[in-house]
């Protein structure tokens, strides 16, 4: 690089000047990027959606409750009269594979568990945090399926959360839940479709039944 | 502006390349992240109150030998509400004697509670009508299972005959190869499943005669 200038004296050469421009462009576009990477990244989408753990037994519910028919509330037991849905004590289990598969390698955890008395150690998948109160009987009693919160269950291998369980999402449905609404009595039903438009479906039953869900902060939180 | 461009150094430039498609990487994991699933949990960067020191249901405590933080109940010990002001409520049996009746009023709200938790917790091997056809009786037939009892039609001589509370006694306590579902149903909903299991039967032994004579005609086509 040739300059005129006197010798020995440093001189920026012309391409520098494409730095201000350069800088202009990083200065709105890295801001912008980083909004984006926290809002995507940090979004229950990404972090919460998806989780499938390893279950300690390969227990199917597209088997049991899809190919079997089973409804879900056979081993979910309390969940329209309490709070939480029992994950199924190993006795349930044992309810067939006393008989069923009764020597099958795949249950063997499950036949330690009945002779020991030891809890089976079943990793929960769906986790709000303690400060959350959610309660399924309210739901259910209501006429929200099972589907509208935890998806296609029966035609999963493995339970995986599908929706994002977010206070943002509670709240969608809270404000208007016309399109989730069913008779309460077809909530274990997997495959219901509401007869013509959802939420005209919906707005009638709630009316009928004057459900009104809470968008109280202490609904939820106490 | 544009000439100018060719004099930038070319270090620079391909730093430039190399950091716009770093850039790139953490979009295409977090793109990545929506649709894989993962086994494992969520990081909570922030703990907030997310995990306080309580017990909710069924979680693990290791205080206790076997690691429930709910207490299975005592031998013996019977849940408030269950055992009913009537004797023989609780357990089918008054003063050793089967009820011949249900000790609840029936009511069309019963037969309907019934027959909801019949399909439940019975049909899955007693089939929808009651003849031992269910979809797990099916399947175990199916697979050959040395070990499958097949499930008792409810229509035999022998079952009709049962006095009310000795069905009641089956469902509470099983009977034979049959499991107990005392521990999935209250007390009040197997007296509604005894209710149901009579109307499978009588529906199920029916003759013209019981059908109303203005309905007749649409069961003759
Ligand atoms: C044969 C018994 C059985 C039946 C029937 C059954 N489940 Fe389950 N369910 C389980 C067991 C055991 C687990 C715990 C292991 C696991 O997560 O797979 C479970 C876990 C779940 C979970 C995840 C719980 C968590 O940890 O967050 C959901 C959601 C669920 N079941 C929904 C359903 C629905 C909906 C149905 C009806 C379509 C159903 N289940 C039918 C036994 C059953
Ligand atoms: C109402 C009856 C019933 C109940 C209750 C039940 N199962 Fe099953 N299960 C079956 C039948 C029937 C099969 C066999 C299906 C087949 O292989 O075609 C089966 C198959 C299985 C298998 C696959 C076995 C193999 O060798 O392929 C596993 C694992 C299993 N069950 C786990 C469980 C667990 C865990 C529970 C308790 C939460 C449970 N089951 C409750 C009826 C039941
Ligand atoms: C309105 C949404 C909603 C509906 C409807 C719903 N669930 Fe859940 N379910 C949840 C949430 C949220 C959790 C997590 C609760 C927690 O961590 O405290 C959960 C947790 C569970 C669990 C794990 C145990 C527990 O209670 O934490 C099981 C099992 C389960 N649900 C089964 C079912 C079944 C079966 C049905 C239908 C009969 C159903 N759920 C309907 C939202 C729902
Ligand atoms: C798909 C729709 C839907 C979703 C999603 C949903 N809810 Fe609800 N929720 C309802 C309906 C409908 C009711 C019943 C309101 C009524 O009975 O008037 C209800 C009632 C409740 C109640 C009981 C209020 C009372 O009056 O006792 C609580 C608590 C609650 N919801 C918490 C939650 C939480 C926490 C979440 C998110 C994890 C959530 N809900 C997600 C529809 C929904
Ligand atoms: C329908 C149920 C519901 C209602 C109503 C509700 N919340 Fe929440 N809230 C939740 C759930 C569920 C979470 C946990 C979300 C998660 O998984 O991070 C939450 C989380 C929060 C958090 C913690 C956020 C964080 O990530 O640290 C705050 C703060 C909060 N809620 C405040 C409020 C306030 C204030 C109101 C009243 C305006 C309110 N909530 C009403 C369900 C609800
Ligand atoms: C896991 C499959 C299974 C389920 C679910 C089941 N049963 Fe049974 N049941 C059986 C079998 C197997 C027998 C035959 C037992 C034998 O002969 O050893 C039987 C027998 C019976 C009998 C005949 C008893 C007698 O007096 O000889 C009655 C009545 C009965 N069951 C009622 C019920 C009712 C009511 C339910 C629902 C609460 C139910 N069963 C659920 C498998 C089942």
């Amino acid at each position: 690089m040739k300059s005129d200038a006197e010798p020995g004296r440093f001189v920026f050469p012309a391409w520098t000047n494409l730095i201000r421009p350069a800088l202009a462009i990083v200065l709105v576009t890295l801001p912008a990027y980083l909004v984006a990477l926290v809002w995507l990244g940090g979004s229950p989408k990404t972090t919460d959606v998806g989780y499938r753990p390893e279950q300690p037994v390969p227990f199917s519910h597209a088997l049991h409750a899809g190919q079997l028919g089973m409804d879900c509330r056979y081993c979910h037991t309390t969940v329209e009269r309490a709070a939480f849905a029992a994950i199924p004590p190993t006795q349930t289990c044992m309810n067939c594979h006393k008989q069923v598969r009764a020597n099958s390698p795949r249950l063997l955890t499950v036949r330690e568990s009945y002779a020991s008395g030891l809890p089976i150690p079943w990793v929960k998948v769906h986790d709000l945090p303690d400060y959350a109160y959610f309660n399924h009987s309210a739901h259910l009693r209501a006429g929200v399926g099972c589907a509208s919160c935890h998806g296609r269950v029966d035609t999963m291998e493995v339970v995986q959360q599908v929706h994002t369980l977010s206070m943002g999402w509670c709240l969608d449905c809270h404000r208007n839940p016309d399109p989730h609404l069913r008779p309460p009595e077809l909530v274990t039903v997997m495959d219901w479709v509401a007869p013509g438009d959802p939420a005209e479906h919906g707005r009638r039953l709630r009316e009928a039944a004057g459900i009104n869900p809470s968008v109280d902060c202490w609904t939820c939180h106490r | 502006m544009i000439a100018l461009l060719k004099d930038v150094p070319r270090w620079l430039i391909y730093a430039a390349l190399v950091a716009t498609a770093l850039a790139l990487v953490p979009l295409a994991l977090i793109a990545r992240a929506r649709v894989v699933t993962s086994s494992e949990p969520r990081v909570h960067l922030i703990h907030d109150m997310d995990h306080q020191p309580k017990f909710k249901a069924q979680a693990e405590n290791p205080l206790f030998a076997d690691g429930r933080a709910m207490r299975p109940h005592p031998r013996g010990v019977v849940p408030a509400g269950s055992a009913g002001a009537e004797e023989g409520f609780a357990t089918g049996r008054r003063g050793g004697i089967w009820l011949a009746s249900l000790p609840v009023p029936v009511t069309a709200e019963l037969l309907r509670r019934g027959e909801e938790r019949y399909n439940i917790y019975c049909s899955p091997c007693h089939g929808l009508a009651g003849y031992g056809d269910g979809p797990i009786a099916v399947r175990a037939d199916a697979l050959q299972e040395g070990t499958w009892t097949p499930p008792s039609s409810l229509h035999t001589e022998l079952v009709r005959s049962r006095p009310d509370g000795h069905l009641y006694n089956t469902i509470a306590n099983g009977i034979r190869n049959m499991p107990a579902y005392g521990p999935q149903l209250p007390v009040a909903d197997r007296w509604a499943i005894v209710a149901h299991v009579r109307v499978l039967q009588f529906s199920q032994g029916a003759t013209m005669d019981d059908v109303p004579v203005e309905l007749r005609g649409q069961l003759a086509r």
